[in-house]
């Protein structure tokens, strides 16, 4: 199969965010990284674009991602203190949606920097 | 004590001439760092790379680091404060005793040249690791080498700044900062957000038992907190949202399977300098992004009756 190339892409394994990366991929999987360190490219080559996992698993059984939604969204609406935690390998925008649904849900928000 | 002097990796790569790292071992933790924005780089004003730049590693033993180092500095574990505030003296010319000094590890001749040497630099940077900001002292330490970057602007350009790990734990500080006025451990159960470090960290809420959920996302706490707050986490229901099934996975009650960020994920994430990035996935995944599933999830709770009495539920930092 013809390997797709994608230049300057960004690498987040660390907090140096480097984006020069040039990544080489089969549609499944990275196979070379150009310019990436060791950390970074144990990084592209460890996440691949198979389905390895279930779309959902609640009480460890396999689950439909809808179903997997009410249930996190029933949790969370029914707690009293609810804590919203992590955020340090999602986009912005995916932390931007956090706070609105920490606030949303009364909580507390907080990331790896409280560590 | 507070407020950061600091600058982006760019301004260090094109002026700095002396470079300081403090508790950290960036040529194993951030190989690139050396390579791309500090040591090795030709800059506008430091035109000729390496040979115009001086490099300075302060930490409790000899890691990889100290290779590319000009001079290491061996401090004695957990007495970084005493070192710094040692420095601080002596650049305002106080007065300071060589046996005060000697249970840092160092001599009070090493602080005297050190000193001079961040005084005589053009333009000095002190980065500084977890190897400072999370051992005895903690934040004071932090608050300790910030004051120390500020008071060397009365001499010469000094600036200081972290080095982050975990991909985007610096745009999560910027975004909560934007939305909440607040970097991290915003408690928002009253309606408004509220800041205290300590009380509404996610460490000391659980091992207190404060929170009766959690949903966790871009993070495994489950392989990295103490075990008496990962005992609260599989007591309480957790939900995770991750690429893989992880540690924490296995001890909640829902798991989402997302696209990995950057990889299969588009979006924005900051360098530890703020700088925003955009990510360039190359693969396509047959998973949501966590931004999708964060937003299902919020909708879905949108549709509940409103927690807050009606009138009074403005949601500030709403993002839909």
């Amino acid at each position: 199969m013809e390997l797709t190339i994608t230049k300057n892409a960004t690498c987040t394994f660390c907090g140096c965010v480097c984006d020069d990366i040039e990544l080489h991929a089969d549609g499944e999987r990275i196979v070379e990284t150009k310019r990436a360190c060791i950390l970074g490219e144990a990084w592209f080559k460890n996440h691949t674009a198979e389905r390895l996992y279930p779309d959902a698993l609640i009480d460890g059984k396999p689950a439909t991602l809808d179903d997997a939604i009410e249930a996190a969204a029933d949790y969370l609406y029914n707690a009293h203190l609810p804590l919203v935690y992590g955020l340090s390998n999602v986009t912005c925008e995916a932390q931007r949606e956090a706070v609105a649904l920490a606030e949303l849900i009364g909580g507390v928000i907080d990331s790896h920097t409280s560590l | 004590m507070g407020g950061k002097v600091t600058c982006t990796l760019g301004e260090v790569k094109n002026r700095a001439d002396l470079i300081v790292y403090w508790g950290g071992n960036p040529a194993e933790c951030h190989p690139r760092h050396f390579t791309k924005y500090t040591l090795t780089q030709k800059g506008k004003f430091v035109p000729n790379g390496r040979k115009d730049r001086t490099m300075i590693l302060v930490d409790i033993r000899e890691t990889p680091s100290a290779k590319a180092a000009d001079l290491f500095l061996q401090v004695r574990p957990s007495k970084d404060f005493e070192v710094l505030t040692t420095l601080r003296a002596i650049i305002k010319g106080q007065r300071i005793h060589a046996e005060t000094v000697a249970e840092t590890g160092l001599t009070l001749e090493q602080l005297q040249d050190f000193a001079e040497r961040l005084k005589k630099a053009r333009f000095g940077v002190l980065f500084f690791g977890m190897g400072l900001s999370m051992t005895r002292g903690k934040h004071m330490n932090s608050a300790a080498l910030l004051a120390l970057a500020a008071e060397l602007n009365a001499f010469t350009k000094f600036v200081a700044m972290p080095m982050r790990g975990h991909g985007n734990v610096t745009g999560g500080d910027v975004v909560m900062r934007w939305t909440t006025g607040y970097p991290f451990g915003v408690n928002l159960s009253r309606g408004y957000p509220r800041f205290n470090p300590g009380e509404f960290s996610t460490v000391d809420l659980l091992l207190r038992g404060d929170n009766d959920a959690a949903l966790i996302l871009g993070a495994d706490p489950g392989a990295t907190m103490p075990q008496p707050a990962i005992d609260h986490l599989a007591r309480i229901p957790t939900i995770v949202l991750d690429p893989k099934v992880t540690h924490t996975s296995r001890l909640a009650r829902v798991h989402i399977t997302t696209a990995a960020t950057g990889i299969s994920a588009p979006g924005t994430v900051y360098r530890m300098d703020e700088i925003p990035l955009p990510l360039r996935p190359a693969l396509k995944s047959p998973y949501p992004t966590d931004e999708d599933v964060v937003r299902r999830i919020y909708q879905a709770v949108a549709k509940k009756p409103a927690w807050l009495p009606a009138g009074k539920g403005r949601r500030n930092t709403e993002a839909n």
